[in-house]
């Protein structure tokens, strides 16, 4: 049974069209990536699964019930991670991880807790108002965790979080991912998309443009680069590759073919390039592609 | 009912100020009364009748016993309490969106039905706590200052009175507080909106006092329900109350479907 359910979900905010019919599922137990540019609505479709804001359109089910009929239900079963954590400020830290095990009518468990604030260095005493960006965001991050959700969804949780918290934290996560839990995120750190996701949906000015598997993502993908005066652009099409990037004296090639054919080409051209590299092609820059990509292309 | 705790404990300063500078209020305005009921009052009779009228200030006389001067320097204290209800409900809902934790109150399992009913009960309680410890405070004060030969009995019918009716007054501020709440999606304008409310309807009751043609107006006005010389004097006019319950349930059952509609701006 899928997690998440979207179809043809669309949100309108007066004739703007922030959402425009995305459709995805994301099965149980999938660490689940969702990118796109400023803007994109990813925001917005988050807001819509947690009934902040009604749909225009479309149906959302999640844990296999229908939102926002069953929100109450669903929330029972889902941690949230706002992009912009702005809680309680007069409250201290132990009493909001306090009220959210009220809110769940859960006891908590001091030991669990004490864990997660060891490990994020947080101090509980304090008040949430006077925490920094990113400990605000671990703050955030503990009380998505410790009603022990099915379902996590989280709206760009390393935005502020120092190298050695963020990787804690991706720890923390897959520990989760493993017991069966749900990871949906959305990120601008293509890096940790790349370590973490088993599958992406990318969104551009509220269209799906695609959704990705990046455990199947072909490895073949080379990635040539050269530099000359004249650049061999022609030839190299001939051989099936497509230039990705052209400046006056260097051009990029992504290349998907036989090696030796593409070795004999480039021996031949040799005595008219200045330089030549030939390289895995990474998600990275496969990610980069997609965000450089005019409007309306598909991936 | 995890959200009225927290509710309560998020207001309990802000309640507790409001107590304290309304006490001190009462007892400064009491104080000056047996100061006041040896004055000449011959200067204010020079004041056109209408405008007495329009202070509530038709009969003297009154001014010197205690009951009269009280129910003529409290109403002020009652338009003060008016605005504190509807700052209450006007903040209630609207405040969480524009600090931004809405986004932490919604994520977890509460309807937006319980947000609303359990904001509502928070702040009802606490505004009865208000008006119950404002009202013991006045009654106590009067008693300290009474003139010689005042009934404490009548003194304290009429304080009853008047606590239920400013009670009512209260609620219906509060209520039509949280309607205009539940539209709002920032508490910017709350505290100048509440202002309007309180200030607007006592000004239709101003006007409806004194043109016979628009008494009608009078109704508009929940501090006319609640006026402590009207009330002292001829008791509480039930029409007055049935007519704030009324709004008061009215714009409690419209806040739940507005707000059940909203899309929250997080
Ligand atoms: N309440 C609103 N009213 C009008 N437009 C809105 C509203 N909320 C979002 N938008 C618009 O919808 C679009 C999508 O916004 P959204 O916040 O979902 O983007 P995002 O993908 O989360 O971007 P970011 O990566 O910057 O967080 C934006 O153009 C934004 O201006
Ligand atoms: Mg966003």
């Amino acid at each position: 049974m899928p997690v998440i359910e979207l179809s043809h979900i669309s949100k309108r905010f007066g004739k703007f069209v922030a959402v425009n019919d995305v459709s995805f599922t994301v099965e149980k137990g999938e660490f689940f990536g969702f990118i796109g540019p400023n803007g994109a609505g990813k925001s917005t479709t988050m807001n819509m699964m947690l009934n902040f804001i009604k749909s225009s359109g479309g149906k959302i089910k999640l844990l296999g019930k229908n939102v926002p009929e069953h929100d109450l239900d669903v929330k029972k079963q889902i941690g949230y991670v706002p992009s912009d954590v702005r809680f309680y400020p007069q409250l201290r830290v132990r009493d909001l991880f306090c009220y959210t095990l009220d809110f769940h009518h859960m006891k908590g468990d001091s030991a669990e807790l004490k864990r997660y604030c060891d490990l994020f260095q947080i101090d509980p005493q304090k008040k949430f108002g006077d925490l920094s960006l990113g400990n605000k965001k671990k703050v955030a991050l503990v009380c998505a965790l410790i009603h022990h959700p099915e379902l996590i969804i989280m709206d760009e949780p390393t935005n502020g979080l120092d190298p050695l918290i963020h990787a804690r934290l991706f720890r923390v996560l897959k520990e989760k991912q493993e017991q069966g839990v749900t990871i949906f995120l959305s990120s601008h750190n293509l890096k940790e998309v790349e370590d973490y996701c088993s599958r992406i949906a990318f969104i551009r000015s509220g269209k799906l443009i695609g959704v990705e598997d990046l455990t199947q993502v072909n490895q073949n993908v080379k990635v040539i680069t050269v530099k000359a005066d004249q650049l061999p652009i022609a030839v190299m099409e001939k051989i099936g590759a497509t230039c990705v990037k052209k400046t006056d004296h260097e051009a990029r090639f992504a290349y998907e073919g036989n090696m030796a054919q593409l070795f004999s080409t480039l021996s031949n051209l040799s005595p008219q390039l200045d330089d030549v590299t030939v390289a895995n092609r990474d998600l990275e820059e496969q990610f980069m592609a997609m965000y450089e990509r005019q409007e309306g292309e598909r991936l | 009912m995890t959200l009225f705790r927290l509710e309560c404990k998020t207001h309990c300063k802000t309640l507790l100020i409001w107590m304290i500078v309304v006490g001190i209020l009462t007892l400064g305005l009491v104080s000056l009364f047996p100061a006041m009921k040896d004055m000449g009052l011959d200067q204010m009779k020079a004041m056109p009748k209408d405008m007495m009228k329009a202070f509530n200030l038709s009969d003297l006389g009154m001014l010197t016993t205690i009951k009269g001067y009280f129910g003529y320097e409290y109403q002020y204290v009652m338009l003060a309490t008016g605005i504190f209800a509807a700052m209450l409900g006007t903040n209630a809902l609207s405040r969480e969106e524009s600090e931004g934790t809405i986004s932490y109150l919604f994520s977890q399992p509460i309807s937006r039905i319980a947000i609303v009913g359990e904001k509502m009960l928070a702040n009802t309680v606490l505004y009865t706590l208000y008006w119950l410890v404002s009202m013991a405070i006045a009654y106590l004060v009067c008693l300290m200052f009474k003139e010689t030969g005042a009934s404490v009995s009548d003194l304290f019918d009429g304080f009853t009175q008047l606590t239920f009716a400013g009670w009512v007054m209260g609620l219906t501020f509060l209520s039509v507080g949280f309607l205009l709440s539940a539209f709002l999606s920032s508490n910017k304008s709350a505290t100048s909106l509440s202002l309007g409310l309180v200030f607007l309807t006592f000004i239709l009751g101003v006007v409806g006092k004194m043109n016979n043609d628009f008494k009608g107006l009078l109704y508009a006005s929940p501090v006319d329900a609640a006026l402590p010389s009207t009330i002292f004097k001829s008791g509480i006019e039930w029409n007055y109350i049935v007519i704030d319950l009324v709004v008061i349930v009215v714009a409690g059952l419209l806040t739940f479907w507005i707000y059940r509609r909203k899309d929250l701006n997080v």
